[in-house]
């Protein structure tokens, strides 16, 4: 079975199936030899386990690590606001040099959107993963942080 | 144990039909040793003749592991080993200790035939 077809197959698995057994199933599928009749176990054993899901074990014991978590997109999103906001002040700095303006200009207020619309992004990421797996989450916290100082850094350093 | 109908199959004799409790396979198969998914299925066919699909095949190892019956041992690149457990072996023996009965029962009535 090709990588492409191996893939969608899994991802008819519900969620917590695939962070499971989902990378050793496709590297099942794709040792098999595939066809229409694989296919189809594949596709009506996912119906099976979406309509009965299998439990005990380490299924309910869903293994979060930074990596996983931080693909979640109320993690990444607020870094590359972050990180937008940077770039804004790095490229304002390399066009105009950094000699405080009298008037706000259109640079200052895409930074003060970008980092204030990430704060409900940060906060809903705290409040639904800080309880559900605490250790990782944290990490996320953390790397949200530094992209926050990153971005403020400049602003603070050149007292705009 | 949950008796399957998906299997795809590969009989070797198409009259007589082949076996078909993958649960019962694979604890068959892991109690030869620790085997992945991919040498679970050809293992199982060499016993057998019975080619499981890797969605009954998973089905059956996710409901085994479980109840604690295999373990997952540390991947080999992407392919994860299992064994069989001590839980599993005892159940995997009362099972073919059953199926013997069955089996001397279903010979001693077939005899008088």
């Amino acid at each position: 079975m090709n990588t492409m077809s191996a893939r969608l197959l899994t991802r008819l698995y519900p969620r917590a199936w695939r962070q499971r057994y989902g990378s050793e199933f496709e590297a099942l599928l794709l040792d098999g030899q595939g066809g229409l009749q694989a296919g189809a176990n594949v596709v009506w054993s996912a119906i099976r386990e979406h309509i009965s899901p299998t439990q005990g074990g380490r299924m309910n014991q869903p293994s979060y690590s930074f990596l996983n978590l931080f693909k979640i997109p109320s993690a990444f999103i607020p870094v590359a606001m972050s990180l937008s906001a940077l770039a804004l002040v790095l490229v304002h700095i390399a066009l105009y040099g950094v000699a405080r303006e009298a008037d706000e200009g259109a640079t200052a207020h895409l930074w003060q959107l970008l980092m204030a619309g990430q704060l409900p992004v940060l906060a809903f990421f705290a409040i639904k993963w800080l309880p559900k797996a605490p250790r990782p989450a944290l990490g996320v916290l953390a790397v949200q942080a530094c992209a926050v100082l990153a971005s403020m850094a400049p602003v603070f350093y050149f007292n705009w | 144990m949950r008796s399957t109908r998906n299997v795809v199959k590969r009989e070797p004799n198409p009259e007589l039909g082949h076996y078909s409790d993958p649960p019962l396979l694979v604890l068959a198969s892991l109690s030869g040793g620790p085997k992945h998914g991919h040498a679970m299925v050809e293992d199982i066919a060499r016993l057998c003749g019975t080619r499981l699909g890797p969605g009954t095949l998973y089905g059956a190892i996710a409901r085994l592991e479980g109840l604690g019956w295999i373990e997952p041992l540390e991947p080999e690149d992407r392919r994860r080993p299992y064994r069989i457990t001590g839980e599993g072996l005892r159940i995997f023996r009362a099972k073919m200790a059953t199926l013997q009965q069955f089996v001397k029962a279903g010979t001693e009535r077939l005899e008088p035939l």
